[in-house]
């Protein structure tokens, strides 16, 4: 039987809770309620006057400062908040034109003459001068931020109220193809140095740069959360064509998201689509799909400290062999293509499509057999959780496995995660690695890292002078020359990487973007993804 | 009279007042004094753990031509005192928590504790929703299947509660948001708003309470749709685990000498279960409630990840990936101290719900 004590209290309790006391609080909360929707704002934003662009985005974003800021977020984010001295035209991305200035360039491609052309203003009104250009491309240099390296070694000088002479020690035939990059875009000076900021390690701006925008590029930035949505909105003293949407909100989201997003019309633009999502789209919905130019390599260990095995020649040819590339094209999906060479197909000296390493596994087995490769397990690294244009990293290593189980060669997968898995790659103690290259700048030069005793050289165990015939034929490209010079320099360099070096180009992934009908202009560009300015309405 | 095991927790409460009174403070003091602790434990973890990974935070921050100039990768290690042995950086970092700081975040550059304030409120909104349903429904499913104990009914909630406990929430969210927003459009996009609203003034971080506060009832509307998926998503989950664990013990109490006393007096079924049942089942329930809050504090990564919810998961995803220790010491530091505090709130409901439970400690 149960204490009759408890059920007194739990009576009481009972009683009072549900009398009038619970009637009047209840009442209290509805009145509450009532009066603080009483007013009934809108939170919704101004639309009748401008229409709004929604892009989805998985962010990689870190900052909205151009100083600081190189990831591809940013990178799209500041390419419509900034404008640069050049830039490129659409997707072309091997042809410097102008734009806040024309360039002038020595033969020697050590000095360049920037002039500005016609009036620029800033989104406050103010005009934009030669001190800002200073201003802003000594900042970069003298903040020592990620994009610092940019302007290594270049002397900013102003000579006149118009002009900006940018000069180098050696020669830089890269340069202009490095001005295009938002991270060059140029700042307000005014604006920037009342909060903070200054060409120093000191300068304190990055915090106001992250809500406000102090450029003359047609948008302006009207909110920034790094990790839910950019917002902005159409700046009225942008001197060139008004842009199609008044008002453009890039929210982060991941690809499979992003793809019922667009196809269910709460996002005008996906960016982040896998050759599989992007295939599965039609009607309504337009997709762009163009190779990316980043590019995935296998790299073999040529010290023979890390592996006896991948530091001879005859193994690595057998690698190269032994690939099935067409395979791996066919399961990383729509877009994607074979990488000819490290320099991705869209740049200037990229290879043709007839200098692609082939399969031939017969071959593959000679030269194996000539390496004296006695069946041992040989190491493969990769980043474990990287997935790159919809391309997981782990599944294209398993083909790689099983493609070179085929030739007689044992593969042991060690995958681990990218943060962790990048100090071994970047130390040279990987005996293979697959990784990826992603350009700094849309010129050859930036793959001349690939070559004996320069960065991804080293992490391949590939030191100065271990190959002087490839060294020498990167000096040659270095130079500099005219466009078509430089093209067969670095195609020359390539052949010779093919046939001899210790990395092997395998695919550039797809890049697709999905976007409603409605919207027009959708290129993809290499440096930013897409121009926002440029897209349009129908 | 009844055997004290069996008497229903409430009729103890009879001696409140007066003596009473100080056991529970004694006992309420004694577990607040145990979880500042654990706090300082806690701290201890996440400090080792995060230093434990292999990995160079510099080379995961900086871009890789950054990290090669060893200026700039000084600079980094300097900035965020790594370069300090492991001893200082750790005591540097609980001397700083004394004034609420974080430190920085290597990745957003942005205090840790602001990050983290930011993040919270996000997944606080769909992690109490999805709390408040569960409860609600596991408590009734799992009352039923007990009562039903063998029958149809039962085996069907079986199913149904083993079923939403098994099934990925990520797969489970993608498919949710493909049927109700993409092929019924009863559901909108992913995100807290949808992109034709602006987040309403910050006060509490909760959308749903700062649209109110600001007055935008279309924006606080938008925002509730927006909680529909996510919430629902977690909630099929957690209602799961809380069915199970409802139905064990209510069936542990209708055993209960005092339970079948009520019944056999002819009791309203009503009545025994509000007033018997359920109150002497509410200890392994709140038990069970404390411990399901606070997976779905920690836990909803992957959901967040599909509806684009910028929450503690999205951000402790983020922080980990780039080896940013700061984040990743602040998301331990407050899931572990999230987790301290639902148990202390528990432990203090048990003294207050079942006086044996202060008096014997």
């Amino acid at each position: 039987m149960a204490d009759p004590v408890s059920l007194e209290g739990l009576m009481v309790f009972r009683t009072t809770s549900s009398g009038s006391t619970k009637r009047v609080v209840i009442g209290a909360a509805a009145v509450a309620l009532t009066l603080m929707v009483a007013g009934c704002a809108s939170g919704k934003t101004s639309t009748s006057t401008s229409k709004t662009l929604t892009i989805d985005k998985a962010f990689d974003l870190k900052t909205a400062d151009p100083g600081r800021m190189y990831e591809p977020t940013g990178e799209m984010v500041d390419k419509a908040l900034y404008e640069t001295l050049l830039t490129f035209k659409g997707g072309d991305v091997s042809k410097v034109v102008d734009g806040l200035a024309s360039l002038k360039e020595s033969d020697d491609a050590k000095t360049f003459t920037l002039t500005l052309k016609g009036a620029h203003k800033f989104s406050d009104g103010s005009d934009l001068t030669a001190d800002d250009v200073v201003f802003s491309l000594n900042r970069v240099i003298g903040l020592k931020g990620n994009p610092s390296f940019l302007l290594d070694g270049v002397t900013v000088t102003k000579k006149d109220s118009k002009t900006v002479v940018l000069t180098t020690a050696t020669p830089t035939p890269a340069l202009p193809s490095i001005l295009a990059n938002p991270a060059l875009g140029i700042l307000n000076e005014k604006v920037v140095t009342a909060h903070g900021g200054s060409t120093t390690e000191s300068d304190a701006a990055e915090k106001y740069l992250n809500t406000h925008s102090a450029g003359s590029g047609p948008y302006m930035l009207s909110s920034l959360n790094l990790a839910s949505q950019v917002v902005l909105t159409a700046n009225t003293n942008y001197d060139g064509d008004n842009p199609a949407y008044g008002r453009v909100v890039i929210q982060n989201v991941q690809g499979a998201t992003q793809k019922i997003n667009v196809q269910g019309g709460s996002a005008d633009v996906a960016l982040d689509l896998s050759g599989t999502e992007a295939s599965g789209l039609s009607g309504s919905i337009k997709v762009t799909s163009d190779p990316s130019a980043n590019v995935l390599f296998l790299l073999l260990n040529q010290d023979p400290t890390v592996s006896k095995i991948t530091s001879n020649p005859d193994f690595v040819k057998a690698v190269k062999e032994a690939i099935d590339y067409k395979d791996l094209v066919s399961i990383a999906g729509k877009g994607t293509s074979q990488a000819p060479g490290v320099v991705p197909s869209m740049f200037l000296g990229a290879l043709n499509p007839s200098d692609e390493l082939t399969t031939d596994l017969t071959a593959a087995k000679a030269d194996l057999a000539k390496s004296g490769y006695a069946g041992e397990d040989v190491t493969l690294n990769f980043p474990s959780d990287l997935t790159l244009n919809g391309i997981e990293f782990p599944t294209i290593a398993q083909r790689i496995q099983s493609q070179l189980k085929g030739a007689g060669i044992n593969i042991t997968l060690a995958p681990a995660p990218v943060a962790t898995e990048l100090d071994a790659y970047r130390n040279g103690k990987e005996t293979i690695g697959f990784w990826y290259w992603g350009p700094d700048y849309p010129d050859p030069s930036d793959y001349l890292v690939f070559t004996p005793g320069n960065v991804v050289g080293l992490r391949a165990g590939w030191a100065a002078g271990a190959d002087p015939s490839i060294s020498k034929l990167a000096d040659a490209a270095a130079a500099g020359g005219t466009d078509a010079e430089r093209a067969t320099q670095f195609q020359d360099l390539q052949k010779a990487l093919n046939a001899s070096g210790p990395f092997v180009p395998l695919l550039q992934p797809g890049n697709n973007i999905a976007a409603k009908s409605s919207v027009t202009g959708v290129v993809y560009n290499a440096v930013w993804t897409i121009d926002i300015a440029a897209l349009g309405s129908k | 009279m009844i055997e004290p095991a069996a008497r229903p927790p409430r009729a103890a409460s009879a001696v409140r007042g007066g003596r009473a009174a100080h056991p529970f403070l004694r006992y309420a003091l004694r577990r607040v004094i145990t979880s500042l602790l654990l706090v300082i434990g806690v701290t201890l973890v996440t400090f080792v753990l995060t230093n434990l990974v292999p990995g160079d935070p510099v080379a995961a921050a900086l871009g890789q031509r950054a990290a090669e100039d060893p200026a700039i990768a000084a600079r980094f290690r300097a900035e965020y005192g790594l370069d300090q042995p492991l001893v200082v950086q750790y005591f540097t970092y609980l001397g700083n928590l004394l004034h609420g700081n974080l430190g920085v975040s290597t990745l957003t550059h942005n205090p840790v504790a602001s990050d983290l304030a930011q993040a919270l409120p996000a997944t606080l909104e769909i992690a109490i929703g999805a709390i408040v349903l569960s409860v609600i429904i596991g408590v009734v499913l799992g009352t039923v299947a007990a009562y039903r104990r063998g029958k149809v009914t039962d085996h069907v909630l079986r199913v149904v509660s083993l079923a939403g406990l098994s099934v990925p929430t990520f797969w489970l969210a993608l498919v949710l948001y493909y049927v109700f927003y993409y092929q019924l459009h009863i559901a909108p996009g992913s995100g807290r708003l949808s992109s034709d609203f602006n987040a309403p003034p910050t006060i509490t971080g909760l959308y749903t309470i700062d649209s109110l506060f600001a007055g935008q009832l279309d924006t606080f509307l938008d925002a509730v749709s927006h909680l529909f998926l996510p919430v629902l998503v977690l909630t099929l989950y957690t209602v799961g685990l809380l069915t199970r664990f409802v139905r064990t013990a209510v069936l542990e109490i209708l055993d209960q000498d005092y339970a079948r006393a009520a019944r056999a007096k002819g009791l309203p079924t009503r009545t025994v279960v509000w007033s018997y049942v359920l109150r002497g089942a509410s200890i392994p329930i709140l038990t069970v409630v404390g411990l399901a809050f606070g997976s779905l504090l920690s836990g909803t990564v992957l959901v967040e990840s599909v509806f684009a919810w910028p929450g503690i998961g999205s951000y402790a995803y983020q922080a980990a990936s780039h080896l940013d220790l700061p984040g990743v010491m602040g998301v331990g530091l407050l899931i572990g101290v999230m987790y301290l505090l639902v148990n202390l709130i528990v432990d203090l409901l048990y003294g207050l719900l079942d006086p044996r439970v202060r008096l014997a400690s």
